[in-house]
């Protein structure tokens, strides 16, 4: 994967934002333990997030290792883009 | 309501070796007024709370610093 395309911007960025809401929303419920709507919308960006991520690694490859991620075949997690490539 | 700024004006001695500042800026961000975060504040979209920085409307603080001002300049 000479280039990167810019599919892999997009989506990324789509993940980035949920993830940053999902943070939003962890430290918000901390010391907000019984507020239902922000659970409600804390547990369907979780959801949402899953919908992202393998959206993501079914084109191009797992993010995470140690169970966190699926892998390809052959044995891909360590190909390039590497993060800091990206 | 608050401001996101606030300024002062220090003092200028006519003894001063430089050219005095006549007004400082500071900045006020909301969390200091807001207190206790109520529930159910509006919000931004994912996309725009990741380039905002804050997933609620009211927090929101674009802060610029003086040096900044073509940017977006110092909304007071």
């Amino acid at each position: 994967m000479k280039q990167i395309p810019p599919e892999y911007y997009q989506i990324m960025e789509q993940l980035q934002a949920v993830d940053f809401v999902l943070v939003e929303l962890t430290l918000y419920l901390d010391t907000h333990p019984d507020d239902l709507e922000a659970i409600k919308q804390f547990n369907h960006y979780v959801k949402e997030r899953k919908t992202v991520k393998k959206a993501f690694e079914s084109q191009f490859g797992p993010l995470m290792q140690y169970g966190h991620s699926y892998s390809g075949h052959p044995w891909n997690w360590n190909e390039p883009p590497w993060p800091w490539q990206v | 309501m608050f401001t996101l700024y606030k300024t002062w004006h220090p003092i200028a001695s006519p003894f001063d070796p430089c050219k005095p500042i006549l007004e400082k800026t500071f900045s006020t961000p909301p969390n200091l007024y807001i207190g206790f975060q109520p529930p159910n504040l509006p919000q931004f979209s994912p996309q725009e709370a990741l380039r905002a920085g804050t997933l609620w409307k009211a927090f929101y603080d674009p802060y610029f610093n003086p040096f900044e001002l073509a940017k977006g300049g110092n909304p007071r």
